[in-house]
């Protein structure tokens, strides 16, 4: 198979352990991975043997996945020579998928997330302050930048799952960089705010460009505290887009984007 | 037994070391300067031969990762490829390295942007990246060793290998046995490689006071120093 290696493989492919429901699992998994661009459009999955292995789940189950991914319009299987499960990245179904996977999680949910993924995005902030480099403060400088231009919903969300694996890299840590990796594939099911109110991304920007200007001031307690309070932030906003569709339903995409 | 002998000692020590993996990736290179070896590239066929992956089973190999990355030429249909071989960390096993590729992914291995790719390409000359996460690549804390790769006077990608940091780390150790003082080991970065002394530990970035304190010893064909630091233990109240 010649699909993913290094952290990306492993993140995808991680055996699931949250129990029951485990087709829809399998479902959430490959449409977090396409929605970050790990799995890109008209890329072969792997056969259905070896895919059921990697994720531990049995063939009828993710013959049930692929049912459901194909019925929704993400993977398209084409018979005979040269056929297999192939991906189809569409930014409609995965924010549809991202609005129904909210709709299941409650509040709590979203604030353990976030309070982890605070954890985690927070110490490597201050570690970076410490040991980044300057060509690694420059690096993550223009990543920032690019999130600023990146035109497209999946866009950003790559870009900004960049910006957090590399912070944890600038860190010299390869446990918090594994473990923003497998968070950006859980925080990559939900719904990316600035999909619902554009002007968030200008947010986003601005607040990771001054922990950069903290880590290259050197200034570790800074960095830590903005990191922190960012993603205490962007709880909030998946937390009140819950909410919302709780009460009525979510601002329709079309309009804002 | 003086502070100066026991660094020039040291320094001995980390050139071995470090000459010791060079030497593997000049079998790496050389294999791919064989004649004919550049014949298939368009046609997606490898340049190294099957046995140079041999070379990591080698005893008392210290790489756990070597081969050729080669540099992009879509003009001529040479796209990014990597002929990387690895050892599997849970079993021995040999396994080809696959990256993300994809410009578009979270997880595309951009790697004529990193250091061990763009400085022998830019410089012509060999260098040691690391201590550093290859984040979209292997997974691992690395030191990579590479040097560049000349074809008909072109520049056509880096021959190169990876030591994991511990077992620098465990081998140089090893080698240096007991210290009268203790040493860092610091890159072109003031970034700590090795560190006998509690207070300065690998992967972090040495203040430029203790840097000039050392004094600072140059390790020959490594761009990396040698500095003694304070010996006081953080073992008491």
């Amino acid at each position: 198979m010649q699909l993913l290696s290094g952290d990306a493989r492993r993140a995808v492919f991680a055996p699931l352990d949250d129990g029951a429901l485990r087709s829809e699992a399998v479902v959430r998994r490959v449409g977090s991975a396409i929605a970050l661009g790990l799995l890109g459009n008209g890329e072969q999955l792997p056969t259905e043997t070896d895919l059921a292995t990697m994720l531990n789940v049995s063939t009828m189950t993710l013959r049930e996945a692929l049912a459901e991914l194909r019925k929704l319009g993400l993977v398209e299987t084409r018979r005979g020579r040269g056929g297999g499960s192939f991906v189809r990245a569409r930014d409609d179904v995965l924010g549809e998928l991202a609005d129904a996977r909210l709709a299941e999680l409650g509040t709590t949910d979203l604030r353990e997330l976030g309070d982890v993924h605070g954890a985690v995005a927070a110490a490597a902030a201050r570690l970076a302050a410490t040991r980044a480099s300057r060509t690694e403060t420059a690096r993550l400088r223009e990543i920032v930048d690019r999130l600023a231009h990146a035109d497209s919903v999946t866009g950003q969300r790559r870009t900004e799952g960049r910006y957090y694996i590399e912070l944890a890299a600038c860190a010299q840590s390869v446990r918090l960089t594994m473990q923003e990796m497998d968070l950006h594939l859980e925080l990559g099911q939900l719904p990316w705010p600035p999909a619902h109110a554009p002007e968030l991304l200008g947010v986003i920007v601005a607040s990771h460009r001054a922990v950069v200007d903290a880590i290259e001031a050197r200034d570790a307690g800074t960095a830590r505290a903005l990191t922190e309070g960012h993603i205490e932030t962007r709880t909030l906003w998946s937390i009140e887009l819950r909410l919302r569709a709780g009460q009525g339903g979510l601002v329709p995409r079309r309009e804002v984007s | 037994m003086t502070l100066e002998r026991e660094v020039a000692r040291g320094t001995a020590a980390v050139t071995e070391v470090a000459e010791q993996v060079f030497a593997t990736v000049a079998e790496v290179h050389a294999a791919a300067l064989r004649p004919a070896a550049w014949n298939g590239t368009r046609a997606g066929r490898p340049v190294l031969g099957d046995d140079v992956r041999e070379l990591l089973l080698r005893p008392g190999q210290l790489a756990v990762g070597l081969g050729l990355v080669v540099a992009p030429r879509p003009e001529r249909g040479l796209p990014l490829r990597l002929e990387w071989w690895q050892v599997d960390p849970d079993g021995g096993r040999l396994r080809t390295l696959e990256p993300d590729l994809k410009p578009t992914s979270l997880g595309y291995y951009d790697y004529t942007a990193t250091e061990w790719f763009d400085v022998p390409r830019r410089t012509g000359r060999r260098h040691v990246m690391g201590p550093y996460v290859d984040v979209h690549g292997t997974g691992r804390y690395l030191l990579t060793l590479t040097e560049p790769v000349v074809v008909d006077g072109e520049f056509v990608g880096v021959a190169g290998a990876d030591v994991p940091v511990r077992r620098f780390e465990t081998h140089l150790l090893r080698e240096l046995g007991p210290l009268p003082a203790p040493v860092v080991l610091v890159n072109e970065e003031d970034r700590v490689v090795l560190s006998t002394s509690p207070r300065w530990l690998v992967g972090g970035l040495l203040p430029p006071d203790v840097l000039a304190a050392g004094p600072a010893t140059d390790v020959p064909g490594v761009p990396w120093r040698l500095v003694p630091v304070d010996d006081r233990s953080l073992l008491s109240a």
